[in-house]
This record gives structure tokens, C-alpha cells and sequence, in this order.
């Protein structure tokens, strides 16, 4: 981690701080929403929730639940009524925002993202603008839950990777440190203070939650394992048996990132919106000629673990599409774990080599 | 002139073909005036209406539901408003909890000869709703979807 | 022996002759259950009854249709297997009914917001009087109007209404207040384009992953539900107040006349959207009009499956 600069940022200033971000930016902080907690736009005398993880993880910021691509009308020819064009008009543009106190694993989400609509080969233009203008103010996680495992998938309480600024709560505030370029910039606030030793309280905080975290297993068996049961469907229905097939874990997901595209409108004009998609859906593969390549909810369930642990990895250089958030474990109604999974398709692909072996 | 020309609301209109749909046309024959807000759709029977199409209506930018239907008894399929009058008494009476005064959808039984009592109905029903004004779906919601004008140009329906 | 003993010898003997017998057993964490499919004798050892079965397991009868089952009953989840039957969704014949009389099953929303992060609590113990969690802050004590779903503090129905197996003592209806009318009578208070307002706030959350439907014992339609139907076209994938709220009407609506008020609509919703209430409204409605609540005669005809001619409580407005 390249720590550039640090400084100290007193917890009573806290919303002044997000009041001045907000000058320049849409502020998306975590806050209450009835029992649940979303980044909502933070308006002054808003109340951050940063004592439990939010609900809802931040991708809003940079992949919004619908997304307008365009908007079309049809205009008749008044020449030559027979002929209809279609006017196109493009979408707006992305706003500059922050995404104030996101957990780390939260932030990382976004990386997942990165490879896919960011990369060298092919770069989605709505995703890449609205990446560019959002800014990610992480804090630090000490209060790891039972669904959580961060540690597992390679990432940590502390992890800043894909952050701008990573706060660190240490008695009475926090201290603030610039991981990137772009995190230096919001550095000179006049309400910051000079982080002094602070900075050594603060990675005394983080060894201490560090150390707290069970050990994790080693996970590294996942991408073979999970390929060699992908035909052992006897698997796949045993561990989604008690899966009800709905899309809470993919939409609570930092690491979701798939897609429809759908045209809305009435008449004569509509509008056409990119919303989020899961895989845990009937309609997700579903073809037009009635076939589905996956009718069953063990096979939807497969992928959503297999394109985790397995064929994502496989395409990005081993990469884990999972922030180890456990949003999905504690957002589903039915107490399905991921980790559970991915630790039984390791047992199960080992067992099968064994016979193999012996036989 | 309407007296109310200008500050017409929306209401629809869920017809049965067989009797409403009749007396609308009787009342439109004997030169009945009524007021205009009122957009008639014509169905095969008060038992086609799904519930839904009233919510749906409701909460996308209509002001009154009316539906009617041939009186009990008299139905062309002998049961379609019997099954009818039930889901529309639960809507009724479910509707409030949304937020949709009681006053904004009503139901009635009119024949294909009582073109008077359609004019009653219509004009109750049409005060009843002004009496209450724009519903607060549009407030609360956001306008409907921009419905384009007969050459396509844009046109936002509040 | 206890009779929670008693039932795991009775699903022992019977698992034979089946294809499963669904339960729980202990989930990720202290605070969570999960359901279980228990195959082999040797896996009803894992199986729990606790205050944490939280789960309607009916809803998972229709997909084993045709095949013979066995399933864990408390009160309110058999309500959801009558409808089934009633609907001739599942077959009476290839089921296996064991109930258990319930006193009641937590509420993990009520419980987070007595714990903060209910994420961190690393164990949970209860007693007749409420619900005690470790938490980092130490430890809380919940009382049982604050713990149980709402639904459990006026249980009229703790005992399973059809079962096979039904060991120990039948319990006595709750007499607890009723939370669901009071919250009721609170929304009716409101004016209304405030109530709209507030539907409109509460649904902004939701993400459209329609757990509430498909954690809903009553929604057999799974994969072909009209809310995804592009044709008809009764929703868009846009992410609008309006659109979710529709959503949770053409569930209410669906549910007329069927809906156990199990509340795994609620219960099952990732971002604690209190859509119970639109359910039971209905349900209150179809009360006062029909005489009739769903799920407890599999004989019963459904009100809105019927007619009188002249109705008793339906006194149309004479215009």
C-alpha cells in the first residue's frame, strides 16, 4: 500500500467534512433506511451509519439499478407519412460523486468490475464515465461479523485496494489516508488536521482486528474443484436444495455485475435502460425459442459460484469475483453459504480425484 | 362549453360490452350531456377486469376508476359480475391502505337502456372525483411516461 | 422422552419410505436456522427446533410434486400446506406431516435492532420471557414482545391443523396484542396522499430480487410470474418506487382469498420493507366480507372462486 499522506479528521467534524465534499460531488453515505442501511445521498444533518456494515453495498455509484442508455422517439415523415425515422437522444452524463463509508471489502467490488467493463480489450463507456467520476472515501472495518470473510478471498479488514482515501477509526475520529492520486486532492480540507501519532494508533487498531479474524481455509482448490463437479449435478441439487431461487444475493452482491437491456415505452417513444440482472433468475438464460440451458435452480446456483471461485479466475488472472463481504450469507432468506459451497466442491472434486485414482 | 373545460381530470372507464358499454351509448344517443373526463374502455365483461387493471390505472396517473358492468342477474354470461362484485368490493376496501381515497374508483351496474342513469352515474362519479382533485400519484411518483403527440413529438402527460 | 425426542424417532422410522423429510438444522451463525433436507437416518441427529425455525418450509411442497416428503410443522406453516392441498398443488397422500407445537419464533429484524450488528452476536439463549444475545457490547436482553415476530404474539393457530405426527401437549392460542392491526390502524390514520408518499419511501430500497415472492408459500407460479413477463408487459425493469409497489400489489392482489400471513414475504425481504401489511389488509378485508381465512380447511371453497347472488356483506353504492 502506498501511503502518500495521512492526516486526522476529528469525528465531530464528520458531516461538516461530507457537507464540504458535497459542494463538488454526490455524496453517497450509509445511512438508515427503516431497519436496513443504503447509500443514500447525504443531505446535512444526515446520520451515518458506520457502526454495522451497510445493507446494500455501493455499486449503486458506479452501476446503478437502471441505467437510462438512450431515449428514442419516431418521428413521422410529415412529407411522407410511410416514413418514420428514429431520433435518438443520448444519456446524461455521469454525475461526480463520492462513496463515503464503504467497508473495504465493499470498495473492492469495484475492481471485479474493472476487469470486465474496463479492460484493455473492451471498455463500456457508461460504466468507465461513471468510474472515473466516483471517488471512494473506504473505512477501515474493525467489527468483522459471522458472515464475513474478507481474509479468505485474499483481502483484509484494512485492504485499501480501489480506494481513494482509507479512514482509520482511532479515539475521537479517524485517521485519513491518501491511497491514490485522486484521494491527495480531497486532502486539503481546512478540517483536517496533521495525522501525527495518531498514525501509530490507527495500525495498532487494524493489527488488532487483523489478528481477531479466525483463520481462514485455504480456498486455492476452488477453481479446479469447482470445475471437476460441474457435471455432478447430485452436487449442485444437494447444496441449492433449499435455495428459493431469488436474486437477493446477486442484487446485495459488490461483485454482481451482469445486465439486461430492455427497451421501455409506450407508443411512439420509450427509453432504453440497462438494469441489473441475476443468474439466480428463470428468465437469466432463458432463450427465445422456450430452451433454457439452465432450468433448474442447482444449475443457476452453479454459476453463480462457479463464475465466483472458478471461470472468473480462470479469465483474470486468478482473481476471486468475491469481496468476502458475506452480504449474500445474511441477505438470504434461506441461510444459503457460499462458503459452505465452494469448501464442499473442494472436498467433493478431492474425493473424486481419489477414486479415480484408486480405480 | 363544460363547465369544467380546462380543468378536466382523468378518469377510466372499465365498460362492459353488453350493458355499459350499451347505456354509455344510449346516453350518447339521446344527446345526454356529460362531463369529459371520463376515457371509456370497453372489456367483454365486468368479470374480465382484473383488479390490477384498476391499481395499475390508479397508480399510473389516473384521478377515478369507474367500472360498470350489466346488473346482478343480467350478466350475458349469467356469472361474470357476480365474481366481478366480489373482487371489486375487496378492491374497494383495500384500496385506502395505498393511499388511494375510497372516492377515486367506484363500481355500478347500469343497462343498455338506462342511457339517463349513465349520465347520473357519470356526473356523480366525475363530481365525486373533482371533489377529491389530482390524485397524489403523479405527486408522488413522478408524471407518467411522455406520451408522444399524433406526429411523434414528445408531449408529458401529467 | 420430549417430544421434540419423539418426532426425530418418527421421521427416523418414516425417512425410508420417503424421498426427504424437511427441517432445519443449525445455520452460519447462532442466530440463524436453516433448512434442511434430511435423506439418511443418520442426518436427522443435525436437525433443530428452536425459536430460530423461523422459515415457512411449505414453501418448498410444490417443487417435490409426485414424490413422496415428509415436513416440519409449526402452527402457522401448516396453514400453507392446507392452501397447497386445497389448491391440489400437492398430493395428501404423498406427504408426511410432522407437526410440533410452537410458542413463537424469533424476529431477526426485532432482534438486530436491539443488537446493532446483528452480525456480531456470538450466541443466543432464551427463555419464556424473551431472548438474551452475547453481543461485543455485552449482553442484551430482549423481551418478548420485542423478539418474537409479530405474527407469534397472537398466534391463533400453534398447533399444526393437519398432521401425521403431532407429539406433546397441544398449546393454547397466544393472547398477546395483536402488532399487525395496531401497525394497520397507524397506516389507516395517515392522510392519504402522505400514506402514498411513505409506500413510495419504504419501496425505494427494494432491489427487485423478489425474495418476498419466492420465499411466499402461496406463489406456485415460480418461474413464469407476470411481474417478468415482457408480454404482457405489466412491469418494466425500471427501478422506480412505482414499479416495486405495483409489484407488491400483484402480489397482495394473487394472494386475495389464499394468503396463511405466514409473513415470509417480510421476513424474507433483504432490506426489511414492511410489505406484511399490505397482505394482511387484504387479509382483513376478505375477513369482514367472506367470513374466511385461507389455509385452514383443504375442503373449504375460496371465496373469490365463488358467489351469492344476493351478498351478505357486499351492499353495493346505489348511484
Amino acid at each position: 500500500m502506498v501511503m502518500s499522506a495521512a492526516a486526522y479528521l476529528p469525528a465531530p467534524k464528520l458531516g461538516e467534512w461530507l457537507k464540504e465534499l458535497s459542494v463538488r460531488h454526490l455524496v453517497l453515505a450509509p445511512q438508515a433506511r427503516g431497519d436496513a442501511v443504503v447509500f443514500a445521498p447525504y443531505a446535512e444533518g444526515g446520520e451515518i451509519v458506520l457502526d454495522r456494515d451497510a445493507t446494500m453495498p455501493p455499486k449503486q455509484a458506479v452501476f446503478p439499478a437502471t441505467e437510462e442508455l438512450l431515449r428514442f422517439r419516431r418521428v413521422k415523415d410529415p412529407e411522407d407519412p410511410g416514413r418514420v425515422d428514429v431520433e435518438l437522444s443520448a444519456s446524461q452524463p455521469a454525475p461526480k460523486t463520492v462513496v463515503f463509508g464503504a467497508r473495504p471489502c465493499g470498495t473492492r467490488g469495484f475492481l471485479a468490475y474493472d476487469r470486465v467493463y474496463r479492460s484493455p480489450k473492451t471498455t463500456d463507456p457508461y460504466y468507465a464515465a461513471r468510474r472515473d467520476a466516483t471517488l471512494f472515501v473506504t473505512v477501515a472495518c474493525t467489527a468483522p461479523g459471522n458472515s464475513c470473510f474478507c481474509h479468505w478471498v485474499g483481502s483484509g479488514p484494512d485492504d485499501a485496494s480501489g480506494s481513494d482515501l482509507l479512514l482509520t477509526p482511532v479515539t475521537g475520529g479517524f485517521v485519513v489516508l491518501a491511497v491514490s492520486g485522486r484521494g491527495d486532492e480531497l486532502l486539503g480540507s481546512p478540517l483536517l488536521e496533521p495525522a501525527g501519532d495518531r498514525t501509530a494508533e490507527a495500525e495498532k487498531v487494524l493489527a488488532a482486528v487483523r489478528a481477531a479474524l479466525p483463520p481462514a481455509p485455504d480456498i486455492s482448490g476452488a477453481r479446479d474443484g469447482l470445475t471437476a463437479v460441474f457435471d455432478d449435478m447430485g452436487f449442485w441439487d444437494e447444496v441449492s436444495a433449499k435455495c428459493v431461487s431469488c436474486g437477493a444475493c446477486t442484487y446485495l452482491c459488490p461483485t454482481c455485475y451482469c445486465f439486461n437491456i430492455t427497451d421501455e415505452g409506450d407508443g411512439l417513444a420509450g427509453r432504453r435502460l440497462r438494469t441489473w440482472d441475476n443468474c439466480m433468475s428463470f428468465q437469466f438464460t432463458l432463450e427465445a425459442s422456450g430452451h433454457n440451458p439452465r432450468p433448474t435452480k442447482a444449475h443457476r446456483l452453479r454459476n453463480r459460484v462457479g463464475h465466483k471461485f472458478s471461470y472468473y479466475p480462470a479469465l483474470h488472472e486468478g482473481a476471486v469475483a468475491c469481496c468476502g463481504c458475506g452480504r449474500c450469507v445474511r441477505g438470504c432468506p434461506v441461510s444459503v453459504d457460499i462458503r459452505e459451497i465452494v469448501l464442499a466442491a473442494i472436498v467433493r472434486a478431492a474425493r473424486a480425484r481419489e477414486e479415480t485414482a484408486h480405480d | 362549453m363544460p363547465i369544467l373545460a380546462g380543468k378536466e381530470l382523468r378518469i377510466v372507464g372499465f365498460l362492459c360490452n353488453w350493458c355499459s358499454y350499451g347505456g354509455a351509448d344510449t346516453a350518447g344517443v339521446g344527446r345526454f350531456s356529460q362531463p369529459t373526463d371520463l376515457r371509456i374502455i370497453r372489456v367483454p365483461c365486468s368479470g374480465r377486469i382484473d383488479p390490477l387493471f384498476i391499481v395499475k390505472t390508479l397508480l399510473y396517473g389516473a384521478d377515478g376508476v369507474l367500472v360498470s358492468g350489466c346488473h346482478p342477474r343480467d350478466c350475458h354470461y349469467g356469472q361474470g359480475n357476480f365474481y366481478a362484485r366480489r373482487r371489486l368490493e375487496a378492491l374497494k376496501r383495500f384500496l385506502p391502505i395505498i393511499g388511494v381515497e375510497p372516492g377515486r374508483f367506484e363500481y355500478t351496474w347500469v343497462s343498455a337502456s338506462e342511457g339517463q342513469r349513465w349520465q347520473q352515474v357519470v356526473q356523480g362519479f366525475t363530481e365525486q372525483v373533482h371533489a377529491l382533485g389530482p390524485s397524489p400519484a403523479s405527486a408522488v411518483f413522478g408524471a407518467c411516461r411522455e406520451i408522444p403527440d399524433e406526429k411523434g413529438g414528445p408531449r408529458v402527460a401529467v | 422422552m420430549s417430544p421434540f425426542e419423539t418426532l426425530k424417532e418418527k421421521i427416523r422410522e418414516a425417512l425410508p419410505g420417503l424421498d426427504c423429510v424437511i427441517g432445519w438444522r443449525q445455520g452460519f451463525d447462532p442466530l440463524h436456522a436453516t433448512p434442511f433436507f434430511m435423506r439418511a437416518p443418520e442426518d436427522v441427529e443435525k436437525l433443530v427446533w428452536s425459536p430460530l425455525c423461523v422459515h415457512n418450509l411449505s414453501t418448498y411442497l410444490p417443487s417435490f410434486r409426485g414424490k413422496k416428503v415428509g415436513i416440519v410443522l409449526k402452527g402457522c406453516d401448516s396453514r400453507g400446506v392446507i392452501e397447497l392441498l386445497q389448491e391440489k398443488l400437492v398430493e395428501r397422500e404423498n406427504l408426511v406431516l410432522f407437526g410440533l407445537p410452537c410458542s413463537g419464533v424469533a424476529d431477526l429484524t426485532k432482534l438486530g435492532r436491539a443488537a446493532g450488528d446483528l452480525d456480531r452476536v456470538s450466541a443466543v439463549a432464551w427463555d419464556e420471557a424473551g431472548f438474551t444475545l452475547a453481543t461485543p457490547r455485552g449482553e442484551v436482553r430482549v423481551a418478548r414482545r420485542d423478539a418474537l415476530a409479530d405474527k407469534c404474539l397472537s398466534c391463533q393457530f400453534p398447533n399444526a391443523l393437519e398432521a401425521d405426527h403431532l407429539p406433546g401437549d397441544p398449546l393454547p392460542p397466544a393472547t398477546g396484542p395483536d402488532l399487525g392491526d395496531e401497525e394497520l390502524a397507524a397506516l389507516e390514520a395517515m392522510a392519504p396522499a402522505d400514506l402514498m408518499a411513505r409506500w413510495a419511501a419504504e419501496m425505494s430500497r427494494c432491489i427487485r430480487c423478489y425474495a418476498c415472492r419466492n420465499a411466499c408459500p402461496m406463489c406456485v407460479c415460480r418461474d413464469h410470474c407476470i411481474a417478468q413477463s415482457r408480454d404482457p408487459h405489466w412491469l418494466s425493469q425500471e427501478d422506480s418506487p412505482r414499479e416495486k409497489l405495483m409489484f407488491q400489489l400483484i402480489h397482495t392482489m394473487h394472494l386475495a382469498g389464499r394468503c396463511v400471513e405466514c409473513g415470509e414475504c417480510q421476513r424474507a425481504c433483504p432490506v426489511d420493507i414492511p410489505i406484511l401489511a399490505l397482505r394482511r389488509k387484504m387479509n382483513r378485508v376478505v375477513r369482514e366480507l367472506f367470513d374466511y381465512q385461507a389455509g385452514l380447511d383443504s375442503q373449504a371453497v375460496p371465496p373469490l372462486f365463488t358467489f351469492q347472488v344476493e351478498e351478505a356483506n357486499i351492499k353495493e353504492r346505489k348511484w
